[in-house]
């Protein structure tokens, strides 16, 4: 019996984790695509040999999600891994019986390598750091003279511990965990497209250029986007309407934060929480400038370090509540579907997420021209943004679930009158039938 | 590349138009572009559909004849029950045991209760004569156990997918001694035989796997 040393086989679905496989269906898909592009067209044998080498490297992607009697855990997989052609479909859910009972996928298409990675088992930054290992080694296979330069992890190196620890649990407060009520947010409408097709426009911006901009205007350039966010959905879908009952909702823009750059910890899986502006749109006239200071206020006060530990401590006290804990699985699946419809979803207009800057060791930067981030739009939240940065390239994407592209054009044209060089491409998911 | 005036941005892309404004596109410089997402395709396979959309029809139809003609005979006889459940015993034969992608040892062990109720039915709904009980419920939890064992020993490293349900058939095999204390059932051979062999595979577990058994314990039941 071929046996693999590893220190653990099965994982405990760490906080945020828990509530994703409950809530999860071919609509809210909570799957997320991270892509690089390469110079060179994409060899599929290498690339399988690439995954096997880094599945053992981190076991704790090697793994499927099986129902315990009170919680669902990851249990360790030992079927083979097998690497798919890129379809048409993005984002979609990710059916494990389909995957060997995987819940990623490394896809590619010409020059492209992605995974899409089901939320449960890893947030962005862990995804950045998985698929960095996997370009690396695919690089190896392919021959190319490549070091990993200390930000790289390689096959060499060990798992460690803290690799998959739940660090949402280390930082629990239990004095600092009050929970504070909200109200739904206003949603973005639109014709649905068919349920396997999503609308993908990326704009491709120049970095200095986005900061040189964001700067000007002495915001972060996630404040920036934001605020061009949400004056855009003002101006296209609000303005002049406001009197209007379903536009008086605030918009509320959910912009994930990555922990581990506000706390200590390695952890490849889920380690994110976030700020979420909130506006409600009831005059005419709103400007720019007021939506700036309203955004910037707003990201300066949950950015704090006790707003963070607050919003950890009141998912993890939901988590340690014994009658929750003692409720048997399958019940548990209803109570969670059912709480996070009437709660969850309906609270954010949409999500953009900045996955922030990429490095790259250098010696890897000749053959990598390109890095790209998708988020999935569902049937509540039509838009998606993801924002991700390679170098001098600056790359907003946006998903949808509707055909209307206003909101993208406006938001684009804000920027490129702003004096900004923009590329788009697009999925053309328009021609579809 | 290609220009759209309107929105000032550029595209590359073998499509003629903006995906922003839908407006046709200036071209800058003409070249053929690999397109950066591939084309759709659709997922639905014709022929397997329209051949589950004829036997469902048929199905239902079948099972809405025979309900009507149970209405006309007296609901006291609930004959029809026992083709009704043939016809569910089918697609769940088809389903699960043919179609699913399932692990063989999730498929046996649905396959095995469900057939283990629907002869019961057809016992009671019969003559009563307590043949399902006696003989088939045991003698089909017997060959379950033992094909799930041989499963196991042919497909070592995969040991880990089939255990948990080797053992949720274990303790099912046991059930049938309830039965004998409370006289239900009469005939003890093949209870006892069941019986037996559950036994022998859980102390076999037990003795040669006691990590897998304690893990699998801990996994399932941590709260």
């Amino acid at each position: 019996m071929p046996k693999q040393k590893m220190n653990q086989d099965w994982f405990k679905l760490d906080n945020s984790a828990k509530i994703f496989p409950s809530v999860s269906n071919s609509s809210e898909t909570n799957t997320f695509r991270v892509t690089v592009s390469l110079t060179e067209e994409v060899n599929p044998e290498n690339l399988q040999k690439a995954v096997d080498i880094i599945l053992g490297r981190y076991p704790m992607f090697k793994v499927r999600l099986k129902k315990g009697l009170f919680w669902a855990y990851f249990d360790y997989n030992s079927k083979p891994f097998i690497v798919q052609k890129m379809g048409h479909q993005i984002c979609s859910e990710i059916i494990p019986i389909e995957n060997n009972g995987y819940l990623f996928k490394v896809l590619y298409h010409h020059k492209d390598i992605s995974i899409e990675m089901f939320h449960s088992l890893a947030d962005g930054g862990g995804v950045m750091q998985l698929l960095k290992s996997l370009v690396y080694e695919y690089l190896l296979l392919e021959g190319k003279s490549v070091t990993p330069d200390n930000i790289i992890a390689t096959k060499k190196d060990k798992p460690e511990f803290e690799e998959y620890e739940d660090a949402n649990a280390k930082y629990y407060n239990k004095k600092n965990r009050k929970h504070i009520p909200e109200e739904k947010a206003y949603r973005i409408k639109g014709t649905y497209l068919d349920a396997d097709q999503t609308g993908l426009i990326s704009g491709i911006l120049k970095t200095k250029q986005m900061l040189d901009l964001a700067r000007k205007n002495d915001m972060t350039i996630t404040e920036y986007l934001t605020t061009v966010m949400m004056f855009t959905i003002y101006k296209t879908q609000i303005q002049y309407r406001e009197h209007i009952k379903a536009n008086e909702k605030p918009i509320k823009i959910f912009v994930p934060v990555n922990l581990r750059k506000h706390f200590p910890s390695k952890t490849l899986r889920n380690f994110t929480n976030f700020i979420k502006t909130n506006m409600r749109m009831d005059k005419p006239d709103i400007s720019f400038d007021e939506i700036k200071a309203l955004v910037k206020e707003q990201f300066a006060k949950g950015i704090q370090k006790d707003e963070l530990i607050r919003k950890m401590s009141e998912n993890v006290a939901f988590e340690k509540n014994i009658f929750l804990r003692m409720t048997p699985y399958f019940l548990k699946n209803y109570v969670l579907k059912i709480g996070f419809n009437m709660l969850g979803i309906k609270l954010n207009t949409m999500s953009l997420t900045n996955i922030g800057r990429t490095v790259f060791p250098d010696s890897m930067k000749p053959y990598i021209y390109d890095v790209g981030a998708t988020i999935y739009a569902g049937k509540f939240n039509t838009i998606g943004c993801a924002i991700v940065s390679y170098e001098d390239q600056f790359k907003i994407t946006f998903s949808r679930s509707i055909i209307e592209t206003q909101i993208e054009r406006e938001f684009f044209r804000h920027l490129t009158s702003e004096g900004l060089d923009i590329e788009i491409e697009s999925n053309y998911v328009e021609e579809y039938s | 590349m290609k220009y759209c005036n309107k929105c000032d941005i550029s595209i590359k892309s073998n499509h003629d138009y903006c995906p922003l404004c839908h407006q046709t596109l200036e071209v800058v410089k003409k070249e053929n572009v690999v397109e950066k997402y591939p084309e759709y395709q659709s997922k639905l396979r014709p022929f397997q559909d329209i051949t589950k959309k004829i036997l469902m029809f048929m199905s239902v139809t079948s099972i809405i004849g025979l309900l009507i003609t149970n209405y006309f005979t007296g609901f006291d006889q609930l004959w029809s029950l026992i083709p009704i459940g043939s016809i569910v015993y089918f697609w769940l034969l088809m389903t699960v045991g043919i179609f699913s992608k399932h692990n063989i040892a999730s498929k046996l062990f649905v396959l095995t209760m469900t057939l283990i109720f629907f002869v019961y039915m057809i016992d009671e709904l019969s003559f009563s004569a307590g043949w399902a009980l006696d003989y088939v419920a045991p003698i089909l939890l017997l060959s379950c156990n033992i094909a799930i064992s041989f499963i196991i020993l042919i497909k070592r490293i995969n040991y880990r997918d089939y255990i948990s349900y080797l053992l949720l058939i274990v303790l099912f095999s046991i059930a049938p001694i309830i039965l004998i204390f409370t006289d239900v059932v009469t005939i003890l051979w093949p209870a006892l035989a069941s019986l037996a062999l559950a036994i022998f595979i859980l102390l076999f577990i037990i003795f040669f796997f006691p990590k897998s058994i304690k893990d699998e314990i801990k996994k399932r039941f941590h709260a």
